[in-house]
């Protein structure tokens, strides 16, 4: 659990500036949700708080503690991808485990801390297959089992159900949700979908082009979005606009 | 809707490619059948002229004598400690090389890339004379090193392009996935790619070896003495002194093809698609 604090961050690739400058807290233990059009810098920010990608320039802390350039293990984050990335040549139980092999961990140690990891995701029965023999929403349930057992202090989830069917969806999303309310950890998620951004969300920031339009709960965005592109791009069915001229206090439509 | 088509039209292709493959199999097959007629047949059988007969009873002596030859030990001796170590060495370079090239590339790496692959199209003749001066200058002539150097060093562009294109080929989520949870750059390549890449790493294993064990220009230009000869060379040295031991010979060739045949038959095992299925998407 920690709390996530991001100072003019940017980032480029070569001449372009795709992230100009983002300021965000996140609080301890916040559901914070990033939302925005597509190519507008909400997986490369994921990625440089992962330490996937470096920022051109300024800070990532996490607990008040400079991140910026520390190697993505020791930043004690994990990232479930919209890809999943199970190791397929590893069981279920080796894919949770890995982060814990790594660490050179007494092995009784890391099996008793799988089978806890399986039992609460329900992938107990599933831990000696491969990732080919699971279906989209168990594949899912690993990459998330892979993240937690580790105790990361934030979690960081790129359109983690994208690839899953409808219905799937809402049962994963209750899932994450219910995760969340165990945990207590820091989480941050990218979707597209409206629906997921306004149930999980404790705070929605939407991004437009590199930049963060407004940050606020579901609800604020909705009510008092700060600028027109807010307004156009939060809920579904999206809002009406009518031209308006402003005559006074009152106002009047020309239709 | 179209118009059906007669449910059996005669496709003349497969019968065609069919007929074309068996007489390539049979042009391939001839000389190993040949070789193995004169391996079972007695010299005096052999000079009579009559190579392509069966022999009258099947003869053993050829083997025998092949197999008890201390020289030919040294022979297979010397075949092993070029063949493995050159082996194990382009392999592992290529892997490491191959590594950067298909998942850290840097400034300028696809030229260096291109640059290696490029020395595949060096013909050995024209590094013959100046590698055989170099290695005399430091002394190196008639030793294994030059060869297993050689070998090596030759092997690199294959290595590197194999093992960077099958790279390339394992999702850039599975490396980001492992230094999420903890792995170095060397860890991602031992315990995530390289175990995703046994079909490429059993390819190559088997052409290296196959290419080095039978290579006859390296050791014959870096090697003078008989013990330090490999197989290949020791075929031809085998001739007895007033004639050619066509039978020892054809046993010692056929001896000598084994090794490679058991590498081959032990990696095809790996020879298997579709090891990173059920890695990404579902
Ligand atoms: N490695 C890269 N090299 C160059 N440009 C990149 C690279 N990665 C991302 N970009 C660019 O940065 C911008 C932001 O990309 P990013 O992936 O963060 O978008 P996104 O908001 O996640 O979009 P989506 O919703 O489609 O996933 C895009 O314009 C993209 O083309
Ligand atoms: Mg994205």
């Amino acid at each position: 659990m920690a709390q996530l604090q991001l100072s003019d961050l940017r980032k480029s690739f070569g001449p372009v500036e795709v992230i100009k400058g983002l300021d965000l807290d996140i609080a301890d233990g916040e559901f914070v949700v990033f939302v925005g059009p597509s190519g507008c810098g909400k997986s490369t920010t994921l990625r440089m708080i992962a330490g996937l990608e470096d920022a051109t320039s300024g800070t990532i802390r996490l607990d008040s503690h400079d991140v910026t350039r520390t190697r993505p293990a020791d930043r004690g984050i994990a990232m479930v991808f919209q890809s999943y990335a199970l190791f397929p040549h590893m069981t279920v139980a080796d894919n949770i485990g890995f982060g814990l092999q790594l660490r050179k961990q007494d092995r009784a140690m890391i099996s008793k801390r799988v089978a806890e990891v399986a039992e609460t995701l329900q992938l107990t029965p599933l831990l000696a297959r491969y990732p080919r023999e699971l279906s989209g929403g168990q594949r899912q349930r690993v990459a998330i089992g892979r993240a937690i057992i580790r105790n990361p202090r934030v979690f960081l989830f790129d359109e983690p159900l994208s690839n899953l069917d409808a219905a799937l969806r809402v049962q994963m999303r209750l899932e994450i949700a219910r995760l969340h309310q165990r945990l207590g950890a820091t989480m941050v998620y990218v979707t597209h979908d409206q629906v997921e951004a306004m149930t999980l969300a404790d705070r929605i920031v939407v991004f437009n082009e590199g930049r963060i339009e407004q940050v606020g709960s579901p609800m604020e965005l909705y009510e008092h979005p700060a600028n027109r592109f807010v307004a156009g791009f939060i809920g579904a069915p999206s809002m009406n606009f009518l031209p308006v001229r402003v005559t006074g206090v009152q106002i009047e439509s020309p239709a | 809707m179209a118009d059906t088509l007669p449910a059996t039209r005669f496709n003349p292709w497969p019968a065609t490619i069919f007929t074309i493959l068996c007489v390539l199999a049979v042009l391939f097959l001839l000389p190993t059948v040949g070789v193995l007629l004169s391996s079972i047949k007695t010299t005096r059988e052999i000079s009579m002229g009559e190579l392509w007969s069966l022999p009258a009873s099947l003869y053993l002596g050829n083997f025998a004598e092949v197999l008890g030859n201390p020289a030919v030990h040294q022979y297979f001796l010397n075949t092993l400690l070029v063949t493995l170590p050159a082996t194990a060495v382009s392999i592992t370079l290529g892997a490491l090389a191959g590594y950067v090239f298909a998942k850290l590339p840097f400034r300028g790496s696809n030229v260096l890339f291109l640059g290696i692959v490029a020395g595949m199209f060096f013909p050995p003749q024209v590094i013959l004379v100046p590698l055989f001066r170099l290695f005399n200058g430091i002394g190196l002539i008639d030793t294994l090193w030059p060869v297993i150097i050689v070998h090596s060093a030759l092997g690199l562009p294959i290595c590197v392009l194999m093992m960077r294109n099958f790279f390339a080929t394992v999702p850039n989520a599975l490396r980001e996935a492992a230094i999420m949870e903890g792995a170095s750059e060397w860890q991602v390549l031992t315990r995530v790619v390289l175990p995703l890449s046994l079909p490429a790493l059993a390819v190559l294993a088997t052409l290296q070896f196959t290419w080095i064990w039978n290579d006859f220009l390296w050791p014959l230009i870096f090697t003078q003495s008989d013990d330090k000869r490999t197989i290949m060379i020791g075929i031809v040295n085998l001739k007895g002194q007033y004639s050619v031991a066509w039978g020892v010979q054809g046993a010692l060739s056929l001896v000598a093809s084994l090794p490679t045949l058991l590498v081959f038959l032990f990696f095809q095992r790996f020879f298997i698609k579709g090891m990173t299925m059920g890695a990404v998407k579902g």
